[in-house]
């Protein structure tokens, strides 16, 4: 596995405005990662200087192992890439549009395929004015996926898509990335899409880099927040508050939420053992990406 | 580069050829010849006709026709910048300088349709209602025929020089504004400006607007049965179009360049 995108000390100033500060990280191929931010963070600005339609104020980007900007024209026709909000001609029907599309890539490509795979194909000959925010978004995605890439770049790609639509496309993007190997870097909000889709969440503030961490392990169990199932709550919830290695005990709808000092579930299964309780489940909670973003952000 | 421009090209010949905007350019200026009949009716008459010809192309072209130019060419990549997408164009193997090229290109291809279509007009309706068997004097005729339709020839494709400055000129207030409005209404108005102050300045023969009529004195005397000469308004046409149509493509070229497309 080599290295997709590669950015060193990437800046974006727009004016006074320090929009990406000195950013550096590298996207291994195959990888499906996430850029995570507050509005304003600038994941989409970081995107569009990927894309080359937003110019770095310093820094490089290496894609494929090339420097972008010396070797665009080689390198583009490797990227998908999906705006936000995407626009297209809105006086040409869908298969219109991605026939210029594929026209100025000068490559000859089956354009209902793309169309097929984000599921617009019966609505190819549609003119887009007429879309709806969702069918719009879907067609942004056959833009992008209709030269078969090798790295796709998208800036919300669920935004405006039905639930049905979201869990789609997010399989969508998993297979590419199992399969094809296809390199993935999103910008998405919606946290628990992105714990099901991504291998990797980099979480950007004001501009900086904060944290790059794999999903598998920021969503690993918390020990120290224990869910009980007990035959005897209230006398349970009593005896734990008893113990040194107990910080807090409280019982919601018949079950018992504890806080540990330490990670220790095996310590509180056993106590609750050896004091004679039925004891039918004990559960440490699993993290979530909102738990570890606002714990990185500092919230 | 040019296999990228000649893409991007009929990239936008496409595009165009979708537009309803498209259509209603020539449409309006195929009126406007039509209309100058109720000035200047054929009346089988061959001077007659052929100042028919004289007044309806510069009216339907360098008035109705260079607003139409205008307003076409300035909505090119302002309407592109406003919706967003001029992204689906440039995130493909495509520079930025060779997407504005094509897009000058197109206007020029437009500015020769607008010529051509007023142009085919006004001949064919003194062709079928009037006379043209060239411009006599004391029955004695000055100019054949073959001399006129050569004269009124000569000027139209003269004429594309001032047009494609002038679609250059559009194009650059084009990529300066994501407001397709906004951009339609600098391009108009500079124009307009130009063309009140640059006489009392007395900077008339370095603004480019000047030389759009240019092309047509010759076919204009020729219709008046006065000789007249090519030289050197020609080259004056030339050479102040085309150091425009570089000057305001390089501005265009510089202003994108350095545009964050942000959607």
């Amino acid at each position: 596995m080599g290295t997709c995108i590669q950015t060193s000390h990437l800046t974006k100033r727009y004016g006074a405005i320090l929009a990406v500060d000195n950013l550096t990280f590298e996207v291994q191929t195959g990888e499906v990662v996430d850029l995570l931010g507050l509005n304003g963070a600038g994941k989409s600005t970081t995107l569009y200087m990927l894309t080359g339609l937003v110019r770095p104020t310093a820094g490089s980007i290496s894609i494929f192992g090339k420097d972008l900007h010396r070797n665009f024209l080689s390198i583009s026709p490797l990227i998908g890439v999906l705006v936000e909000r995407p626009a297209f001609y809105d006086y040409l029907t869908a298969r219109e549009n991605l026939k210029l599309c594929a026209r100025l890539a000068r490559r000859e490509v089956t354009v209902d395929r793309a169309l097929d795979r984000v599921g617009l194909l019966s609505a190819k000959r549609r003119k887009v004015g007429g879309f709806s925010t969702g069918m719009r978004q879907r067609l942004g995605l056959a833009q992008a996926l209709l030269l078969e890439p090798s790295l796709l770049i998208l800036d919300e790609p669920t935004n405006g898509l039905d639930p049905e639509g979201t869990s789609e496309v997010l399989a969508l993007l998993r297979q590419l990335a199992d399969e094809a190997q296809v390199t993935i870097l999103i910008s998405s909000h919606m946290l628990h899409e992105v714990e099901g889709l991504c291998d990797r969440v980099a979480i950007i503030h004001e501009g900086r880099l904060l944290s790059c961490e794999r999903t598998d392990a920021l969503l690993s169990y918390d020990e120290r927040h224990v869910e009980v199932l007990i035959d005897a709550p209230e006398s349970a919830a009593k005896r734990l508050e008893e113990q040194p290695w107990v910080e807090s005990v409280e019982m919601r709808a018949g079950r018992l939420e504890v806080v540990l000092r330490d990670e220790n579930a095996h310590q509180l299964a056993v106590f609750l053992f050896a004091a004679g309780y039925r004891v039918t489940g004990v559960i440490p909670r699993q993290r979530t990406l909102q738990d570890y973003f606002l714990k990185v952000l500092n919230r | 580069m040019i296999a990228r421009i000649w893409t991007a090209y009929r990239f936008e010949l496409d595009k165009a050829a979708r537009r309803r905007f498209t259509y209603l350019g020539v449409v309006l200026i195929v009126i406007a010849v039509a209309s100058a009949l109720l000035i200047r009716p054929v009346s089988r008459d061959s001077e007659a006709d052929y100042a028919f010809i004289a007044y309806a192309t510069p009216i339907a072209l360098n008035l109705l026709g260079l607003l139409v130019l205008v307003t076409y060419c300035a909505g090119l990549v302002s309407t592109e910048l406003g919706s967003g997408s001029i992204c689906l164009a440039l995130v493909r193997p495509l520079r930025r300088h060779e997407f504005l090229i094509a897009k000058l290109l197109l206007g020029m291809t437009y500015a020769a349709m607008l010529t051509a279509a007023v142009a085919t007009i006004a001949w064919v309706i003194p062709l079928a209602f009037g006379d043209l068997t060239g411009v006599t004097y004391g029955g004695e005729t000055v100019f054949t025929a073959t001399d006129m339709t050569a004269a009124y020839l000569f000027g139209a494709l003269l004429a594309l020089a001032p047009q494609g400055a002038v679609a250059a000129y559009a194009i650059m207030i084009s990529t300066l504004t994501r407001s397709t409005g906004a951009a339609i209404g600098s391009a108009v108005g500079i124009l307009l400006m130009l063309d009140i102050v640059k006489y009392p300045l007395r900077i008339a023969p370095f603004v480019f607007s000047t030389y759009i009529e240019t092309p047509w004195r010759v076919f204009t005397s020729y219709c008046d049965g006065l000789d007249a000469n090519w030289f050197p308004d020609t080259a004056y046409v030339l050479v102040n179009s085309v150091v425009y149509t570089v000057v305001f493509t390089a501005i265009a070229i510089l202003s994108l360049s350095r545009r964050d497309l942000h959607t």
